[in-house]
């Protein structure tokens, strides 16, 4: 009964309904604008909700995560631009689909299933939250490098022709994920003694340059040939088509929900996780993966709406953020006067309640306004290129600027937008260097953890990962996917079907 | 009309002579945060900021500027002009930035506004570690050298200086894992990725209380009112005290240079808005001290917090130059 009466809070008031809406409605478009991010949003909205009573200023933070986690997915597809980190896997098969005249439909598959995954992610909140939190706590440093080294085998089906290019271009991106102080050590690396360089190379201005301004330099070798006409007739997608995806977007939702809840990790590692499990278990997708799979957009966008309900997992059972927003919600509990920690759920459970109540609602917006307007959007990929291309140009500045108010990013989105261009032109693919310095960290800091905990021993190491079952899990899957994907298995599997 | 025309331009030329007490703040002050959102520094600026706002009756639009251990956020308020219009929120790391090489500015190229609040360290194990105080732990590491796993947050850091403590005292041979920052090093000893971390109160507290941690010792000469059952150091080994009491800190700074009276006006706002009742439970129920202090009171904390603790760690061995190059006196 305190259950239903806490769910019907934000329901019943009116005002607490307004704010989620605005705040989704908001969300969409931070998250749709490059360097915008929902992480900045939530922090500014700590000051501008001060003085307010702690549910409405939860219930606007709530719209706009929720809405902002979606909102990235509109300029990947449309101007091959991720508006977040999240939607990276979104852009490579979402903005192929905008070439072919079928953005609206992206867009409404999109919609659809982003609901589908946060709808996930809130019931497992719900249901499964101290279950899960206990889980997710159990993580060692071993498993989250081998989580690491999961996410960087997905280097294998962003390659496109050339593995050789791929590794090469992954391996870039972990080198650059690199430069900066090493939070670990407080050590400097590859600064060259320069100012600019020890906070690191900022990944969202490489990934605006990389994706934005190199698609905006190809861009002009066609600038004189008219824009695709976009199919507008159907967007909201069929049932049948919802239905033929449903067993994919319930796994990837899974995933979504898993990694979202982890301390370690949020939605821009579920999102490329999941990508690479669809490429794995989807036969055979009706467009290959890269040049407009609806698969590869399934699976990114149910994953990433579904870490947002993992990610308030281990915040309300534990106190313990699961990803950056949840950290600033956190601090804006505190200041409202509110204790989050394993005592929060016991003391306070309508707060819980609530929070649910209120995620749920930002997916019901999220849902009512990312299936509107979407015909007047789709009209941007229509601008002829001469208008196109300065707008993709300026957004890429704005958006460089606004992540940490500093012309150097600016520089390196451009510097990186030029790289990317002839990247491009060779044939190495961009999607591995943005893998590679969004896994670098995970990668370099729980290794270095994992060896230091075994005392430097190899040995200790690797019979530890045997002795655990979640380790050895994630390490069979590691040399599993490795396998499948080396000429040997080719080799071994034919033997056996011939 | 020749009256009003002098006038207007006396009215223009004092207002490019930059702030005065009588127009300050006459456009937005811009907030440097130099720790990342949702962390304790962040906590604690944003709390305090909006009471200090209704005084100056201006509005401080608050910014985190992260990287280089603080570095980058305090190298920015450093470069820009000193007129009061960009203010610090910063911790204690500065202090340290030259005997660790991290940079060549600290506090001393600021003025303290206040420095607001103190941490406490507390010592906490997992819950299912094989000791409940102190001596015990201690004596569980003589026992099994290298195996109980130290929780550590790089050179410099809290569970550095609280560890180089320990080592003045009693030597101990630990595995030391590093994390970053002690949110995720405390996550990590609740999933007994780690054995022992020395964090500060205000983190623990909610987890102590939850029985996902065990409190090993609070280092403090005095016990803490909000987790009373918990022995501090000093109560099982003595030695300690001499170097306590010690913590971290969170304070408001502005660059040297800048215009008494601005400088008055900003101190006046924030040691107002430290007594505000919604800022003091809040420090309170984050387990901090308020300190609220400013003037001499606050340049003789800082000078003498570099001194104890620039000498302890470089005596651990942690540091990269000798505090004796920048004329830092030994306690």
């Amino acid at each position: 009964m305190d259950i239903l009466n806490s769910l019907l809070v934000p329901i019943l008031d009116l005002k607490l309904l307004a704010l989620i809406a605005i705040g989704t409605f908001a969300g969409i478009y931070v998250g749709a604008i490059p360097g915008l991010s929902v992480t900045m949003a939530v922090s500014i909205l700590i000051s501008f909700t001060f003085s307010w009573e702690v549910y409405p200023a939860l219930a606007l933070m709530i719209g706009i995560y929720m809405g902002g986690v979606y909102g990235g997915s509109r300029t990947a597809i449309l101007l091959n631009i991720p508006g977040a980190p999240a939607a990276i896997a979104t852009a490579l098969d979402g903005y192929p689909m905008a070439q072919q005249g079928k953005a609206g439909e992206a867009i409404g598959i999109v919609t659809v299933v982003s609901f589908i995954g946060g709808f996930i992610g809130i019931i497992a909140l719900a249901v499964f939250a101290p279950l899960l939190s206990d889980f997710a706590i159990r993580f060692q440093p071993r498993d989250y490098f081998l989580l690491g080294v999961l996410g960087i085998l997905l280097v294998g089906s962003l390659s496109g022709e050339s593995l050789v290019k791929g590794i090469f271009a992954g391996a870039l991106g972990v080198g650059l994920g690199s430069v900066g102080m090493d939070p670990l050590t407080y050590t400097e690396r590859f600064t060259f003694g320069t100012d600019g360089l020890r906070a690191g190379v900022s990944f969202v201005a490489v990934m605006i340059g990389m994706f934005g301004i190199s698609e905006g330099l190809m861009q002009l070798h066609t600038v004189n040939t008219p824009s695709v006409k976009q199919k507008i007739s159907r967007i909201v997608p069929s049932w049948a088509q919802v239905r033929k995806h449903l067993p994919l977007g319930l796994q990837t939702s899974s995933i979504g929900t898993i990694i979202g809840a982890l301390p370690g990790t949020g939605g821009d590692i579920a999102a490329l996780i999941a990508y690479d499990h669809a490429t794995r278990v989807t036969r055979n997708p009706e467009v290959p993966f890269g040049k407009g799979a609806i698969e590869g957009l399934v699976a990114p966008e149910t994953a990433n709406n579904a870490a947002v309900g993992g990610a308030f997992i281990p915040m309300l059972t534990l106190g313990i953020p699961g990803d950056a927003v949840t950290a600033i919600m956190i601090g804006a509990l505190f200041i409202h006067g509110l204790n989050p920690g394993p005592m929060l759920m016991i003391e306070q459970p309508d707060m819980f309640w609530f929070i649910v109540s209120a995620l749920t609602l930002a997916n019901v917006f999220m849902l009512i306004f990312g299936l509107t307007g979407i015909k007047a959007f789709v009209k941007i990929v229509e601008m002829p290129r001469a208008v196109l291309l300065p707008v993709i140009l300026l957004l890429s500045i704005v958006g460089a600027y606004a992540v940490g108010n500093s012309l150097t990013d600016v520089y390196w989105m451009l510097g990186f937008g030029v790289f990317g261009y002839f990247m491009k032109l060779y044939g190495y693919p961009l999607g591995p260097v943005i893998l590679g310095v969004i896994l670098s960290r995970l990668l370099d800091d729980n290794w270095r953890r994992a060896i230091i905990s075994d005392q430097e021993n190899l040995w200790m190491l690797l019979k530890g990962t045997l002795a655990s079952p979640l380790s050895l899990v994630l390490f069979a899957s590691v040399v599993l996917i490795f396998l499948a994907k080396t000429p040997l298995w080719g080799l071994v599997f034919r033997k056996k079907a011939a | 009309m020749k009256q009003y025309v002098i006038g207007a331009v006396a009215a223009l030329l004092l207002g490019m002579g930059g702030a005065s007490a009588q127009t300050y703040p006459a456009k937005e002050i811009q907030g440097i945060i130099q720790w990342g959102a949702g962390g304790s520094t962040d906590t604690v600026a944003r709390a305090v900021t909006p009471h200090a706002e209704k005084l100056l009756g201006g509005s401080i639009v608050m910014q985190n500027v992260t990287g280089g251990v603080g570095a980058i956020g305090l190298n920015k308020v450093a470069d820009a002009d000193a007129d009061g219009y960009t203010v610090l929120f910063g911790a204690e790391n500065p202090l340290l930035y030259k005997v660790m090489k991290l940079g060549d500015k600290d506090y001393s190229d600021f003025v303290p506004v206040n420095i607001l609040a103190r941490g406490t360290p507390i010592l906490v194990a997992r819950p299912d570690a094989p000791f409940n105080t102190f001596p015990e732990m201690i004596a569980y590491i003589n026992a099994n050298p290298k195996a109980v796993k130290f929780g550590s947050t790089g050179p410099g850091g809290l569970p550095s200086v609280v560890t180089a403590m320990i080592n003045s005292k009693t030597p101990i041979d630990v595995t030391y894992v590093p994390y970053d920052g002690d949110g995720p090093a405390l996550t990590a000893l609740q999933g007994a990725a780690i054995d022992v971390m020395p964090a500060v109160l205000g983190a623990a507290i909610e987890a102590i209380k939850g029985g996902k941690m065990k409190p090993i010792a609070i280092f403090d000469v005095a016990g803490a009112p909000q987790l009373p059952d918990v022995p501090t150091i000093v109560s099982t080994n003595p030695e300690f005290a001499e170097m306590l009491p010690w913590g971290p800190f969170f304070g408001v700074f502005v660059k040297k240079g800048t215009p008494d009276d601005v400088v008055a006006k900003l101190v006046g706002a924030y040691a107002e808005a430290t007594k505000n009742p919604d800022f003091t439970a809040l420090i309170d129920a984050r387990g901090f001290k308020m300190l609220s202090l400013s003037g001499d009171a606050a340049q003789a904390f800082l000078t003498e917090w570099q001194s104890t603790t620039t000498w302890l760690i470089h005596e651990a061995g942690l540091t990269k130059a000798s505090p004796a190059d920048f004329g830092i006196t030994k306690p």
